[in-house]
């Protein structure tokens, strides 16, 4: 067995060859680390890097990074997209030798766990008393962005007014054995769903639908973009997205249409959830991460999700994309939050067992 | 000869360096909670285990059969442009296989597909096609761009195989057929083991393909289980079970190769006559004509399109050329000076490694050198989980840095750069070396003055090999890569699996083209290309 000082030892060695070879280019990378500029808070005199962990898909952020470095040219945003999961477990990870200075989420349970594990510093944006307190976490931890419903999309040309599903269980129904979409397990959208109705329904009752799916033959893809496309193509009569993507592949032209499901009585209501924000304990670019923040919260970084993305701003006073149907019209599902996201790691559980793709 | 202390510390070090990933991730795997083994005992390991031996299974016989068959068709045969095919069977090398399986995805997805559409719209109505998905689609993607490793190097078996042995079995009374599965093939053994070798060991370290095509590995497994559930045991315990079965093949080459041996007389070495396919001859034309198209003309040219397509569309084009504050020259130098730095540094410590086996055979030298190759035995999910559990605990400093990316790449390529350098000082007589110690060099001055310059050209291909290889490589990449650290295999990764091809299609063109450089140098040294 090898003790730790042999392998520091040995690992030593590799560095002093790696940093002799490789030695200017990592002080270019690492060291055009911010210099603080103590003078002030105008924009321009924000600069240095940016480390966003991002859970959100490149596209869909993307746009605001874009408003946000016209604002702000002198900093340089570094951008890591993946699955809200991978890279909550690099924040737990570098907990002692933090990277990231903001972590950017798709739903609210991840953002919540690791708030409750000390991953975040508390901040309180400008203008966070306008955004709904349910939607900021305790201790102002982490702050709501938008948000968005789960709803299924379908192909107007292959599927008749008459027969369209009302409820998220009709997906089970044998009439649709093979004609749906849907993302997979890694999808950080899919696995808030399945907390959300594990907390609903229970356990076995979600078990049951997940069955029922793959028995259904449900083609799961990595992304929605995939649902969508497939779906706007005629390749599948029906998909289960957010809603944006719907109004996405709509402006594609495709002949689409969307349902907001259970809303009869007895029916679990509509399944929503928040994209969410949350300063890393230990950033090393507080003052360009803070920046960043009051960005996305203010009227003009919600607007830009609202325009582009189709979401529902937070923010009260922003207005929705023309043709987005309000929330209000909706029953929404009645989920407790701190609840879901402290047995967040039952959806996975429960992911594993029926072998979800 | 006495081994200089130097030497022996430089080549034990180096191997200590590439051992420790290995002894950790072993430590890791005994050391997880008792319940998480019973867990994924109950409910992943029989199905991983059975998903990824099968899937190795199909794909090494499909590459053996379809590297062997190629090569007899262009080394043996008077099929006609031979020339061009041995270049066009040997290129899809440079094409990633997950690119690959994301160009016949788009090809052939059930119904949405560019074939299914077409037959759809030629006939009127839907036509079954198979599907590219599971397994039969992971089979037929994985043979298609694994098995030009076969095809080399079964045509150069085909190539220096003695013409008499041959002639000798017909002489005797063997007909044609009898005398390629007696004679010819049973001598090929040495190659076709190695070949078949590269390529089990390739499915068991294959993420990105497997990924797509929804068919769960091993390595797939472990890369969701990094990504999902927070806590690392788990992946460790599959990471545990996956190297050990990595062991296990080149644990079994070794005994296969061992029990063989094929000398032949070199001097009066003549090219076996080639076999006239006479009405055979267009058939077999179409037959090599379409294991190119699958595997390099038809990615090629879709990717070309695609190409065209995004850099026609003005929305696109400004989605590809910036991410974050990053853009698409940023991809191409991350991709190119980590590759590169890794190959550097590989080949830099294969030497004394190489030295050391070379010049020096007994046990302990060939136990290191044995060392310094596990690194075939790592599949990148398994480096990555490795480097970000050690690195931050012992090296906190180098996280977050893209030497990290670079560490995994050289620990994991390390192998070809030994294995080359070995080669290469085989061919170098020690006399050389010997004369420059008489005439007064140090051992140090030697080694610069004449080992080195001498072995240079061997040292390159090596370089080039761990180049090529670092610059497809994903999973490790993926998992280590620090914010704002993209390179074109990520970049191809991420906007292929958001849905974006036509976004991916350019980084995806500049990759394996990057690649088909050293490639081609790399197959220029190549007895058949000569």
């Amino acid at each position: 067995m090898f003790s730790k000082k042999f392998v520091l030892v040995s690992m030593l060695v590799l560095a002093l060859i790696v940093s002799a070879c490789g030695g200017s280019q990592a002080v270019s990378e690492e060291n055009v680390a911010e210099t603080v500029s103590v003078v002030g808070t105008e924009e321009a005199e924000i600069s240095g890097d940016l480390v966003i962990y991002s859970g959100r898909s490149e596209p869909l952020f993307q746009p605001v990074v874009d408003a946000f470095r016209a604002k702000y040219p002198n900093v340089n945003v570094l951008l890591k997209a993946g699955s809200n999961s991978e890279l909550a477990n690099a924040l737990i990870e570098e907990r002692a030798n933090p990277q990231a200075d903001l972590f950017v989420t798709t739903e609210l349970f991840t953002i919540q766990s690791l708030a409750v594990q000390g991953i975040f510093q508390p901040y309180s944006p400008v203008g966070v008393e306008n955004i709904p307190a349910e939607f900021v976490g305790a201790d102002n931890l982490w702050t709501g962005l938008t948000l968005r419903a789960r709803v299924i999309i379908y192909n107007k040309d292959l599927v008749s007014e008459d027969e369209l599903p009302t409820s998220i269980f009709d997906l089970t129904q044998a009439k649709w054995k093979g004609q749906i979409a849907a993302a997979g397990s890694t999808n950080g959208g899919m696995q808030a769903q399945i907390a959300a109705m594990q907390q609903l329904l229970g356990d076995d009752a979600t078990a049951e639908w997940l069955n029922g799916l793959i028995a259904n033959d449900v083609t799961f893809f990595g992304g929605h973009t995939d649902v969508r496309k497939a779906v706007g193509a005629g390749e599948f009569k029906i998909g289960l997205v957010n809603h944006y993507y719907y109004h996405l592949q709509l402006t594609e032209g495709s002949n689409v249409g969307v349902i907001y499901p259970d809303q009869a009585d007895g029916e679990i209501g509509l399944i929503v959830n928040a994209t969410s924000a949350a300063i890393v304990n230990g950033a090393k670019h507080p003052q360009a991460t803070q920046a960043f923040l009051d960005f996305l919260v203010s009227a003009e970084g919600q607007k830009i999700f609202a325009e582009q993305n189709y979401e529902y701003p937070l923010l009260a006073g922003v207005p929705l994309k023309e043709g987005v149907q309000p929330l209000a019209n909706f029953r929404l599902a009645d989920v407790n939050m701190v609840q879901a996201s402290a047995n967040f790691d039952k959806a996975f559980d429960l992911i594993e067992q029926v072998g979800l793709p | 000869m006495i081994v200089s202390p130097r030497l022996l510390i430089s080549a034990g070090l180096v191997a200590l360096f590439v051992a420790i990933p290995l002894i950790y991730i072993f430590i890791r795997a005994a050391g997880a909670n008792p319940e998480d083994w019973q867990r994924l005992l109950q409910t992943r390991i029989w199905k991983l285990l059975g998903n990824t031996l099968l899937l190795t299974l199909s794909v090494t016989t499909g590459a053996l059969i379809t590297g062997v068959s190629m090569a007899w068709f262009t080394e043996r045969t008077d099929l006609p442009a031979r020339k061009i095919f041995r270049w066009l069977l040997a290129m899809p090398l440079a094409i990633p296989a997950y690119i690959g399986a994301i160009v016949h995805l788009a090809m052939l997805r059930p119904r949405g597909g560019y074939v299914p559409q077409f037959l759809a719209n030629l006939f009127g109505q839907e036509i079954f096609t198979p599907s590219p998905f599971g397994f039969w689609g992971a089979t037929f993607i994985l043979t298609f761009f694994m098995y030009p490793y076969v095809y080399l190097l079964s045509a150069a078996a085909f190539r220096s195989l003695h013409a008499s042995l041959e002639e000798a079995a017909r002489t005797l009374g063997r007909n044609p057929l009898q005398t390629l599965f007696q004679v010819t093939l049973p001598a090929l053994r040495p190659g076709l083991t190695a070949g078949a070798l590269l390529v089990a060991l390739d499915i068991l370290a294959e993420y990105g393909t497997v990924a797509l095509l929804r068919y769960e590995t091993f390595s797939s497994a472990i890369f969701i289980q990094l990504s999902g559930r927070y806590d690392r045991s788990s992946a460790s315990v599959l990471s545990g079970i996956l190297v050990g079965l990595a062991i296990l093949f080149l644990w079994s080459e070794l005994r296969l190769q061992g029990q063989a041996r094929f000398t032949q007389v070199e001097s009066n070495w003549r090219p076996a006559s080639l076999f006239n396919l006479g009405k055979w001859k267009i058939p077999s034309l179409f037959i090599v004509l379409g294991v190119v198209s699958i595997s390099l003309l038809i990615p090629a040219i879709v990717l070309l399109i695609w190409s065209i397509q995004a850099l026609l569309d003005p929305e696109t084009l400004i989605k590809i050329f910036h991410t974050g504050s990053q853009g698409f020259g940023s991809y191409i130098w991350n991709s190119l000076w980590s590759s590169g730095l890794a190959a550097l540094i590989a080949v830099t410590l294969s030497i004394p490694v190489a030295l050391l086996a070379v010049r020096y055979p007994n046990r302990l030298s060939q136990i290191i050198s044995r060392i310094c190759q596990v690194g075939y035995a790592i599949p990148g999910v398994v480096i990555a989980l490795s480097l970000v559990l050690l690195v931050n605990r012992f090296l906190p400093f180098l996280y977050g840095t893209p030497l990290i990316v670079v560490m995994a790449y050289v620990l994991r390529h390390m192998p070809q750069a030994v294995r080359s350098s070995e080669s290469a000082l085989k061919q170098l007589s020690p006399t050389l070396e010997e004369a420059s110690r008489t005439l007064g060099r140090t051992s140090i001055q030697t080694m610069f003055q004449v080992t080195l310059p001498l072995i240079l050209p061997g040292l390159l291909a090596g370089g080039s090999l761990v180049f090529l290889t670092s610059l497809k490589e994903l999973p490790a990449t993926l998992l280590l890569r620090p914010a704002g650290f993209d390179t074109l295999a990520v970049r191809v990764w991420a906007w292929a699996t958001d849905g974006f091809y036509v976004q991916a299609a350019p980084a995806a063109f500049v990759l394996i083209f990057i690649s088909a450089l050293p490639l081609y140098f790399l197959l220029r040294r190549e007895q058949i290309f000569r």
